[in-house]
């Protein structure tokens, strides 16, 4: 009663958790490693890029002091496929998040490995922000990741700031969109599944409240058909254990 | 519905029909005819509360003639006529106007009494009303926070109409509970991104 804060994570914490992503850096100046919380930062050597935390790329971009290599699904071409996936060919779903790292090495083909103890397989942890990601997929933190990319480091982009930015908010509506529709999927008795596989971070900030109220108002509207229901399937219930039980005198 | 829930309250509050099943003596006044009997068959609006109570108390006479004060028959908000526009389009009828605690109410006398079918047609109602808020509650969002400045930066491009206003209007509590939320949460959404922008 005391705590006005709503359920669930608010935009502001969503952004600032976002920037715990790696993103890939081609740096300007050496850099020492870093000895911070989350780990040892790479040394930066200039031709060569490196994996660091958003937040401090974003630091070393605004400094001039690295240059931030856009993720793979950041590109236009990805984009707009994704966008026609989310339309044409399923226009009903979301479009699924990135696969998990391989097993199979790329030093040894047709070999499947166990992955490693320490490798991180859950979406908060995948490096699915840096170079190497596979183009096609939202990661979990995409809006965050690509709203502040597009903020600060909109030179970096393959293709104009711009059309990568209209091609986000065609995104956006589309799946607000969905998120809105998902709820029919509760207007008949027995069903109420609502998928939400592949949807963001900040999405589900953004619609958690609306969501979570339209399922509690369902649940109120039905509350007196379910205690019926339970109490004739209790007396059922009853009546056929009865049945069951001369049937095993019987036997 | 808690102790505490002023909708809950008011809900409480709510006019039903009710029929008297038996003479008491000098509740004329409810009628309109001090100081008289109140007639058995008399109809009268009671509040719901009253009704619940006079509905399940009962003479206390333990033979067989016992019989409850009232009987009571569904509200007008949840007469024939209002489910029959629902189920043919949920979204086309003002809600408010039939009662401002419209959900509130209907899930009273469903617990009071049993109405399989009304269930099931408020639930589609619900249902395809809270797609329809969420999407007005994205485009309201959208025109009070930038309406005048950044037309190009608009994350949604759709205006208010004049339809939109008039469903807006027949919202009951639960459903205005609903567009807050939306409409909250589309608010925070752009205040992030403005405030990525700034930084």
């Amino acid at each position: 009663m005391a705590l006005p804060l709503p359920p669930g994570l608010a935009q502001a914490e969503v952004a600032f958790l976002a920037e715990m992503e790696l993103v890939t850096v081609v740096p300007r100046q050496r850099l020492e490693s870093i000895n911070l919380l989350s780990g040892r930062t790479p040394v930066l050597r200039p031709p060569h890029r490196a994996p660091l935390p958003l937040w401090l790329a974003l630091l070393l971009k605004k400094q001039r002091r690295a240059n931030i290599v856009p993720p793979p699904w950041l590109h236009p071409t990805s984009l707009s496929q994704i966008i026609h996936r989310e339309t044409k060919e399923d226009p009903t779903a979301f479009s699924a998040p990135p696969p998990p790292p391989s097993r199979a090495h790329p030093s040894q083909p047709g070999m499947a490995h166990r992955p490693a103890a320490d490798a991180n397989l859950s979406p908060p942890f995948l490096p699915s922000c840096t170079a190497d990601a596979p183009a096609g997929y939202l990661p979990y933190h995409w809006l965050e990741v690509a709203e502040a990319l597009l903020a600060h480091a909109g030179d970096d982009m393959a293709a104009p700031p711009g059309e990568v930015r209209g091609l986000l908010r065609d995104l956006v509506e589309v799946r607000a969109a969905k998120m809105r529709s998902s709820t029919s999927a509760l207007e008949g008795f027995g069903g109420g599944l609502m998928s939400l596989r592949g949807v963001g971070a900040m999405e589900l900030a953004e619609s958690r409240g609306f969501v979570l109220g339209v399922v509690d108002g369902v649940r109120r509207i039905g509350a007196s058909a379910e205690a019926t229901r339970r109490e004739e399937e209790e007396m059922g219930g009853r009546r056929e254990d009865d049945e069951g039980s001369d049937d095993d005198m019987g036997i | 519905m808690s102790y505490y829930d002023i909708d809950s309250i008011l809900t409480d509050a709510e006019k039903i029909p009710c029929t008297f099943q038996l003479d008491i003596p000098d509740l004329g006044y409810l009628d309109n005819n001090p100081s008289h009997t109140l007639k058995s068959g008399t109809r009268i609006q009671l509040p719901l509360w009253l009704a619940e109570m006079l509905a399940i108390a009962n003479t206390g006479s333990l033979d067989e003639q016992a019989k409850s004060f009232v009987t009571f028959d569904l509200p007008s908000a949840l007469g024939n006529d209002v489910v029959q526009a629902l189920k043919a389009d949920p979204r086309a009828v003002p809600l408010r106007d039939q009662s401002p605690h419209f959900y509130g109410l209907a899930t009273h006398m469903m617990d009071l009494s049993e109405e399989q079918e009304l269930a099931a047609v408020l639930r589609k109602t619900f249902v395809t009303r809270a797609s329809e808020i969420a999407l007005h509650a994205r485009k309201v969002g959208g025109a009070n926070q930038h309406g005048a400045k950044g037309q190009a930066d608009e994350a949604s491009n759709l205006g208010v109409g004049g339809a939109g206003e008039e469903f807006l209007r027949g919202l009951d509590e639960w459903e205005r509970k609903l567009f807050r939320k939306a409409h909250d949460g589309t608010r925070a959404g752009k205040e992030w991104m403005d405030s990525v922008k700034k930084r």
